[in-house]
């Protein structure tokens, strides 16, 4: 889990971070795992999108993340762009259970890397693979009420009743082999991850965390701290907020205006 | 992503009655005629005919000495009675003439024009017709006739019915029957209903799940009380008047009871409901167990709905939200579901039931909040850049400090817009602004956003980024209900919470935020949010193209602009979009479970005309007016007029690029089309145009096949000047039935050099001639070979379409009529101008109309030049001989030359019974285009199109024949033709007339009715206190109410107000 720290707040650094995928497969509840370390039935949707901040250590580090976790219907697309500007990051979540999910994240892919910025570091997330695991971490007797609240949180999937335990991988229509191909191709991170279990969320921050030149950041946010570029933003303004996330390690900073 | 959508060009700015009946929140006719389907269109439809009118009136309530009187405008929009004061604010009435019980002249002093309507609540409204005698008695009559209309319709029945279903008919009969019956002589209906059930009229989750908020602190009794009082005598529901008072009673807040009926009769979605019944049960009835697009993303949002509260964490209320939704989304597929459209859809069923919140639904996403949850969600971000110009005109500190430190307000604003507060705020808080909404129109969102950043300004101005932004919002919302004031020693202005001030605020300083503002600033800002909508899209559909083939970007983009153009032009039809049901299961191997824009052949051949030049018959229209110095010269003195051809190549052609067999070209089919085209070199090129030609694709044309083959020759080259082409073509055929004929009996050697005697019959389908010998007799010929090698490819051009162009920001923000419509409008005046120039042309005989020719590289029939021995040499030699200027001896020794092969043909041909084969320039055609050339330009007619499309007349028996003469024959006219330079034609189109968009920039009308607003903010600080004291303070309410009422000006003289004051008890006219 994200670490928050007691360390100096000099070394925080701020790092914008956007959520893009299909609808339903489970943004919001990547985010909510990663936050709050928890599995939330019945959040209101995400209305353009919605905002969270968590920390992250890394080595000496604190990475302060500014999550934008956006709508997934297809209609609010050409929001997008308002809340992926000046991202340093990008996490494209897909479905494994739906090869659709997938070509929509190409396509999201392929839209950050023409129209964000530059130095985006992208990682794509292939959610929900618990439902295609046999018996690893949750199975069998957990899955099934588990499953309906997943439901419930819009990640749900057509098919994944319980029934199918038996022969989960037939669940699957992502093989991990040719998601990760794709990624090493277009030079994504990838993971594969469920917010259900908490299997391979905060790797994905991690990693970023540990791609992202920080040094860059912290350089253009000393260079110009009342303007923010690209770059790292003011970090003054932020002291109190950081301060203030010390003492709540768990306490989510949700917002949903 | 894959959809092209031209729906946005399709906007027209409103007209007057539009705009007044959207004022009056009366259904639109569409809505109202479409919806009421079956019971009677027809009817209503006849009255559509006779139904507007309006007339200056001054509107008293027939009650005595309660209320003042107000000068205004009645309006007759059948089936409504309308009536709105001057100021458009104090005083407004919509009532469907069905609950008109009774009019009566009134016997009045001489001059007074008066009219007394009783309704079906025993109001009684008196209209003093103010404007001249003939005027009000044309006014009479068009009511007399409307209501006529009414009772034949049978619809003053269905008013008592619907009555039932409001819960004001029962609030009211709660008090006693005997209050009501003292008040105006109420009709008996009411006393029935007293001891009717009580669950007749509609409510919502709240009468079972309770009502958010403290009833207590809500004063929910004191506010029942009130509004009781003011329906038992301003009349409610269907009928209710609305006088100052009562959008007074409805900014401190409605009673969560009656909240809902109110919401449905202030927004007038209760007309829709009225005008409906029954609707809403059958469309669910109707779409039982379908599914879509929009009930996939329901279903997922269904449990995310206002979750905390109590009907949504129960299946009643989560059932309900279902079907107001889904309902929603099958009468408005197009729209379908819209994430937001939950959180209204269950706020409003806390306080209605499903069909009113069905309607309101309806009103909100149509007229209230237009094109907020359209697919391109066009009207969101309309109203975010208008609401961010508002910002920057009314607080520009603000403005200017979140463009320094780069936040965007709508990362903020935009749900609040969307979701109208009740996702940003506490619940009890947003309702209250959604009263407000209803009540007032959308420019309360504006005011209150306006509002809200006024009252953090200070902290705004600390702000670096958007989380700060958003962080600030949020916890400013959540503290809403605490004092305005916590540290005053006056307990009146420590009672004051927030939220008061908010409201305060909102109504007191952006009360210059008028609608009308509202409208002109989405006018300014429409066309630039339309142009960054439109390139959005652009983009990702470029973006998502599997392949761009060989084109450029750049080039991809020009096709993408041809194609939307063509779009517009011809909308693909509906078709192409397979209905909602079908999306799920019919697009599993879409990729993305999307719908992809297909166009039609029709649109398909907009779009060739756009990009090819022998797909279209470009006309060069001269008039003449350069030479006559008295007329406007420069205008229309030579115009290039457009015209879609239509010729079964292009079928072809369509159905050639429909690699997915699907009826239906996609952007991608298009883009990867003109790649197999536009990069050929001559070999590809010969290829492929076999390959157009070859139906079955076996390598070899049959001998129909080759003759289609020529026609798309003829198709292609129609507008060729002189006559080489059609030499070439001539030639073309001469040497391919020769060699098919020659290598019939044995197909393979090709190089057999005698003409067999007599060609065997042959099958219409049996293989005629391979592509290899279809090179060869290509390649005999110079024309042809240039034509393959460099005209074809060449052909197809992808130019900027400056007509395309969108108007500029610059323009468009200048507030000109530089939006679409007026581009369309100063198109279609463009038209008449030409057709006016056109008949001065004529008149004065300078009219002239040359076709642009496509390819224009050759004029003249030249001398061919043997490349290869043909079969019969001798033939060639003689047409060798024929120099041009003896083109007549050229032309018969030609088509003499050509005869002996021809005359074998078509015997083939007819015995093979051939049926369909069309020939594409028939012989009078080209005559009369070359008579009409030849004549110099002194004929006055125009020339008809060259006829595109088969030619009835051609005598099937004679198909070959008359082909082959028809082009011998043109070839004789063409060439009396004069020939002109080609580049001259090149670049006449630019001298159009000039768009007139001479109008003035829009004013901003803000300042008028300032003072008055004054007035009324003095009344509401009272009245905002007045609140938080106790119950018993009622009176004293009605007090500031009525002093309120004093305050405000009626428009209205003394003596008038006394006439007014006389007709109250005047009698009726025996």
């Amino acid at each position: 889990m994200a670490e928050t720290a007691s360390g100096s707040q000099d070394k925080s650094v701020q790092v914008k971070l956007v959520l893009l995928g299909e609808a339903a497969v489970g943004k919001s509840s990547v985010v909510l795992r990663f936050v709050s370390n928890e599995f939330q039935p019945n959040k209101e949707p995400t209305i353009g999108a919605a905002f969270l901040t968590q920390k992250c250590r890394l080595e000496d580090r604190i990475l302060r993340y500014e999550i934008w976790d956006t709508a997934g219907q297809e209609r609010f697309h050409s929001l997008a762009p308002m809340y992926y500007r000046n991202a340093q990051a990008a996490v494209v979540v897909y479905d494994v259970t739906k090869a659709t999910s997938l070509e929509k994240a190409k396509s999201w892919v392929k839209e950050l890397q023409r129209q964000a910025n530059p130095n985006i570091v992208i990682a794509l997330a292939g959610n929900k693979v618990d439902l295609v695991q046999s018996s690893s971490s949750s199975s069998g007797a957990s899955s099934s009420p588990d499953s309906e609240d997943e439901a419930d949180d819009a990640t749900a999937t057509p098919g994944e009743t319980p029934g199918s335990p038996g022969e989960p991988e037939s669940l699957r229509q992502v093989p991990r082999e040719e998601a990760q191909a794709y990624a090493q191709e277009a030079g994504l991170l990838f993971f594969e991850t469920s917010a259900k279990t908490g299997e391979g969320i905060v790797e994905v921050f991690t990693e970023i965390a540990k791609k992202i030149p920080i040094e860059h950041i912290l350089a253009a946010s000393r260079n110009n701290s009342g303007r923010p570029g690209a770059g790292g933003r003011g970090n003054n303004a932020r002291e109190e907020n950081v301060n203030l996330q010390d003492d709540q390690a768990k306490t989510k900073d949700a917002c949903n205006c | 992503m894959a959809t092209i959508s031209t729906a946005l060009r399709n906007f027209k700015e409103p007209s007057k009655d539009q705009l007044t009946q959207a004022f009056f929140s009366i259904p639109t006719s569409t809505t109202h005629s479409a919806t009421i389907g079956a019971s009677g269109s027809s009817k209503n439809g006849s009255a559509e005919e006779v139904d507007k009118m309006e007339i200056n009136a001054v509107l008293s309530l027939g009650e005595q000495n309660v209320e003042d009187s107000y000068a205004g405008k009645l309006y007759i929009i059948a089936p409504y009675l309308a009536f709105a004061s001057l100021d458009r604010k104090s005083v407004r009435l919509t009532i469907p003439l069905s609950t008109i019980r009774r009019v009566e002249r009134l016997n009045a002093r001489a001059g007074v024009y008066a009219l007394s309507l009783l309704t079906w609540h025993g109001m009684k409204i008196i209209v003093q017709l103010t404007s001249l005698r003939p005027t009000a008695d044309l006014f009479c009559s068009l009511l007399r006739d409307a209501l006529k209309i009414e009772l034949q319709k049978g619809q003053m029945k269905a008013v008592k019915g619907f009555s039932r279903t409001c819960f004001s008919e029962h609030l009211i009969t709660e008090q006693g029957p005997g209050e009501v019956a003292e008040g105006a002589g109420a009709p008996d209906v009411v006393d029935k209903d007293a001891d009717g059930d009580d669950v007749a009229y509609h409510g919502g989750l709240g009468l079972k799940f309770k009502f958010p908020g403290d009833p207590k602190k809500l004063r929910e009794a004191s506010k029942l009380k009130l509004w009781t009082t003011y329906l038992k005598s301003h009349g409610r529901n269907l009928t209710l008047l609305r006088y100052p008072q009562c959008t007074r009673l409805v900014q401190v807040g409605l009673p969560n009871r009656l909240r809902g009926e109110m919401w449905e009769t202030l927004s007038g979605s209760i007309y829709l409901r009225y005008a409906n019944p029954g609707f809403y049960d059958r469309l669910l009835e109707e779409h039982k167990g379908r599914t879509s697009t929009s009930t996939e993303d329901i279903e997922k949002d269904l449990h995310r709905s206002l979750p905390e509260y109590a009907g949504y964490q129960s299946e009643e209320g989560i059932s309900a939200l279902r079907r107001v939704l889904q309902a929603y989304s099958f009468k408005n597929p197009e729209l379908g579901y819209c994430q937001a459209m939950n959180i209204l859809a269950a706020a409003i069923l806390i306080y209605m039931s499903e069909e009113q919140a069905f309607w309101l639904l309806e009103v909100l996403c149509d007229r209230l909040l237009p094109g907020y949850y359209a697919p391109s969600m066009h009207g969101t971000l309309l109203d975010q850049r208008v609401f961010e110009a508002l910002v920057q005109r009314c607080l520009p500190m603000i403005h200017e400090h979140f463009q320094s430190v780069d936040v965007q307000l709508s990362v903020a604003s935009l749900p609040w817009f969307l979701s109208l507060y009740i996702n940003s705020m506490p619940m009890v808080f947003a309702f209250r602004i959604v009263d407000c909404f209803f009540c007032m129109g959308p420019k309360v969102l504006f005011q209150v956003g306006l509002a809200i950043l006024k009252i953090n300004g200070e902290k705004l101005l600390e702000i670096q980024d958007d989380g700060g932004f958003l962080n600030l919002m949020r916890d400013y919302f959540a503290s809403l209900g605490d004092s305005a004031n916590p540290k005053s020693t006056d307990p009146r202005a420590r009672a004051i919470t927030k939220f008061q001030e908010l409201l305060l605020i909102s109504f007191r300083e952006f009360s210059i935020i008028t609608d009308e503002t509202i409208q002109s600033e989405r006018k300014r800002y429409r066309s630039e949010i339309i142009t960054s909508i439109e390139s959005f899209s652009k983009r990702s559909s470029i973006r998502n193209l599997k392949s761009l083939g060989r084109f450029a970007k750049d080039q991809v983009g020009l096709i993408y602009d041809a194609l939307y153009k063509a779009m517009c032009v011809v909308p693909p039809p509906p078709v192409a979009l397979p209905p909602p049901s079908l999306i799920k299961t019919a697009d599993g191997t879409e990729g993305e479970g999307r719908v992809e824009t297909r166009i039609g052949a029709a649109t398909f051949k907009v779009f060739l005309s756009e990009v090819v030049t022998w797909a279209r018959n470009d006309k060069i229209v001269r008039n003449g007016f350069g030479s006559i110095g008295g007329l406007d010269v420069g205008l229309g003195r030579e115009r290039v007029d457009r015209e879609v051809a239509d010729h079964e190549f292009l079928d072809r052609l369509f159905y050639f690029w429909d690699v997915e067999c699907r009826g239906a070209l996609s952007f991608q089919d298009l883009v990867s089309g003109l790649d197999g085209v536009m990069f050929n070199d001559l070999m590809e090129n010969i290829e492929w145009f076999f390959n157009l030609h070859d139906k079955n694709k076996d390598g070899h044309l049959t001998k129909d096949e080759v003759l289609t083959l020529s026609e798309t020759f003829l198709f292609i080259f129609r507008h060729e000047v002189g006559d080489a082409y059609l030499g070439a073509v001539s030639r073309f055929m001469t040497n391919a039935f020769e060699y098919g004929d020659a290598l019939l009996p044995r197909p393979e050697s090709k190089e057999g050099a005698e003409v067999p005697d007599s060609p065997p019959p042959i099958e219409s389908n049996q293989p005629y001639l391979n592509l290899a010998t279809f090179r060869m007799v290509v390649l005999a010929d110079e024309i042809l070979e240039s034509f393959f090698e460099t005209d074809l490819s060449a052909s197809f051009q992808l130019h900027p379409l400056p007509e395309l162009d969108l108007p500029l920001p610059s323009a468009s923000t200048s507030g000109f009529l530089g939006d679409l419509w007026s581009s369309i409008a100063t198109d279609s005046n463009k038209k008449m101008f030409n057709m006016i120039t056109d008949e001065l042309g004529k008149t004065i005989g300078k009219h002239q109309v040359i076709n642009k020719p496509s390819i224009g590289r050759y004029t003249k029939l030249e001398e061919p030049k043997a490349r290869e021995s043909l079969l019969t040499p001798s033939m060639r030699k003689s047409v060798s001989k024929s120099s041009l200027k003896s083109s007549d001896t050229g032309i018969t020794t030609t088509t003499g030359g050509m005869t002996s092969p021809t005359t074998t043909t078509s015997g083939t041909i007819s015995s093979s019974g051939l049926s369909d084969l069309t020939i594409p320039t028939s012989s009078s055609s080209t005559v009369s285009r070359a008579s009409a050339s030849g004549g110099g330009g002194g004929t006055s007619k125009s020339l008809p199109p060259v006829p595109p499309s088969p030619i009835a007349e051609s005598d099937k028996d004679r198909q070959a024949d008359t082909m082959l003469q028809a082009v011998a024959k043109a070839g004789a006219t063409v060439l009396e033709r004069t020939p002109f330079a080609i580049d001259d034609a090149q670049d006449s189109s630019s001298e159009e007339e000039e768009d007139d968009e001479d109008e003035d920039e829009d004013d901003d009308e803000e300042d008028d009715d300032e003072e008055e607003d004054d007035e009324e903010d003095e009344d509401e600080d009272d009245e905002e206190e007045e609140e938080e004291e106790e119950i018993n303070e009622d009176d004293q309410v009605l007090d500031e109410v009525d002093a309120f009422l004093e305050a405000h000006d009626s428009g209205l003289t003394d003596a008038d107000k006394e006439v007014a004051k006389q007709l109250q008890t005047a009698q009726p006219l025996r």
